[in-house]
């Protein structure tokens, strides 16, 4: 039986390359993403390749929507073996006394709570199957901490052990919950923002490996956590960041 | 195959998890060399890597020896000209003894053996990692070093020493392609905790993890093939925990 992989901002950078690497291993991939024209881009890229692909859009800060949307994957595909979260992010960074309240919300939500949503709904799927693999996205910010990002950093860091006590929870029923971290990496989204020249000026030389990442260095953890290979690990973070922090 | 053509070095290799790491090695395709102070027993695993159909060689070591792994490096690059993974399991876990009681001789032993080898085994090899532009570094560091184990001092802290060395390392040979990475392993289902615990003991610890999963050697070998392989190639300085969610750092 195929497995079905639901890869939560799908249509992003990071998500996009996952998406593909899972589907290149033969796993059936169910991309949702809130711009939903960029889940049916990725899943057409997919199908094109011969992967099997469905896309779908989602707002993982509305728990009716989260709710619905995953009965529905359920319903469709009788089973969900791997759940990613990779939808976040934050547009900004500015000092503590500029971040309004809604701001701050925005971003904890984005992350955070969407991370949270999605395990809520889906967890009870995995554990009636008695096997499944969470894998939620940190960032190495979450550990360091950032300047001028106080709620995405505090955010990450709460990813981080909200997997640990579900990873715990959810354990007896054989369903692993791991936290992927990455660092910088160079996504559509952030390459809008900044040049290539000025990121490589920015980062290289602070990198042990010597350059950002790409989309696909981290589609590879994700992958591996998904495999036989991991059936051991749980409750863990990987940092995948060329050696920018080494926690 | 992941790594087919790869020169790989296990050190503790003749058994437990460095037995499945260099059987793992094998099946990926890497030409191996099993290292060990048990010369019969590495040679028995390179035996079986033959069987599989994979070029391997065993060599008597003691990592904790300069001349000893001077001479595993020369056997190595006599045999197979290169080398790309080097995998630094070699350790021990004895005695067990309070601060107060541990001597200086057993403190010293410990510590030159688990993270002592680290040194001298990487002196021999990253200088042919860096004229390549890459190599695979992985150190078995352990859960112990971060959380501690009372009577077991030495060993804790000579695998928080594992990681410290493998994340100055990682800096120093990045820049080169090179990779160093630490696995931290939870209690194991191998020899090792069976020297100073009872069959019983051993395994209420290994059942009474989160995870209904008996930690096996294979569980461990998985994630370092991983990180020996093209995927993990951003990867360094870190120290992975691999233990059925005994312990989440």
């Amino acid at each position: 039986m195929k497995q079905v992989a639901f890869i939560i901002g799908g249509g992003g950078g990071i998500g996009g390359a996952v998406a593909q690497r899972m589907a290149a291993a033969g796993i059936s991939v169910v991309i949702a993403d809130y711009d939903g024209a960029a889940a049916e881009r990725v899943k057409s890229e997919i199908t094109k390749a011969g992967g099997q692909a469905g896309a779908l859009a989602i707002d993982v800060t509305v728990a009716r929507e989260v709710k619905a949307v995953v009965r529905d994957v359920e319903k469709r595909h009788g089973r969900i073996d791997i759940l990613a979260n990779i939808a976040g992010g934050s547009a900004y960074t500015k000092r503590i006394e500029e971040f309004t309240w809604a701001q701050w919300k925005e971003v904890m939500d984005a992350n955070l709570k969407g991370t949270f949503l999605m395990c809520r709904e889906v967890a009870p799927i995995m554990q009636r199957q008695k096997s499944g693999r969470i894998i939620n996205t940190a960032s190495n910010y979450g550990v360091t901490g950032s300047a001028l990002r106080t709620p995405y950093a505090a955010a990450k860091a709460g990813i981080i052990t909200f997997t640990k006590s579900l990873a715990l929870e959810l354990a007896p029923d054989n369903v692993l919950a791991n936290t992927v971290a990455p660092g910088p990496t160079d996504t559509p989204r952030v390459m809008q923002k900044e040049s290539a020249e000025a990121r490589q000026q920015r980062w290289w030389p602070n990198i042990p490996l010597g350059r950002t990442a790409v989309p696909q260095d981290l589609a590879e953890m994700y992958y591996f956590l998904t495999t036989p290979e991991s059936a051991a690990i749980t409750g863990q973070t990987f940092h995948v960041n060329g050696g920018v922090v080494m926690p | 195959m992941r790594l087919k053509g790869k020169i790989a070095i296990v050190t503790g290799g003749a058994q437990g998890i460095g037995r499945a790491v260099a059987l793992g090695m094998g099946r990926e395709g890497a030409k191996v060399v099993v290292a060990d102070l048990q010369a019969e027993k590495a040679q028995s695993v390179a035996n079986e890597l033959k069987a599989l159909g994979a070029q391997a060689s065993a060599v008597e070591v003691n990592v904790a020896n300069e001349s000893s792994v001077k001479q595993m490096a020369k056997s190595t690059f006599e045999r197979f000209g290169r080398a790309d993974i080097l995998v630094n399991v070699a350790g021990i876990y004895f005695p067990k003894a309070s601060v107060v009681e541990l001597s200086e001789e057993d403190w010293d032993r410990t510590i030159d053996i688990n993270v002592g080898s680290n040194f001298l085994c990487c002196r021999e090899f990253v200088p042919s990692m860096r004229a390549q532009k890459s190599g695979r570094i992985i150190s078995l560091a352990s859960g112990i070093g971060h959380y501690g184990m009372r009577q077991f001092s030495h060993y804790a802290a000579s695998k928080a020493a594992v990681m410290g060395f493998v994340k100055a390392l990682a800096r120093e040979v990045g820049p080169d392609g090179i990779t160093v990475n630490a696995i931290c392993p939870g209690s194991a289902n191998t020899s090792m905790p069976r020297q100073h615990r009872t069959e019983e003991e051993v395994m209420g610890r290994l059942r009474s993890t989160p995870l209904p999963h008996i930690l096996e050697p294979e569980d461990i070998a998985g994630p370092i093939l991983f990180l020996a392989s093209d995927a993990a190639a951003y990867i360094t300085g870190q120290s992975y925990n691999i233990n059925s969610g005994s312990y989440m750092f």
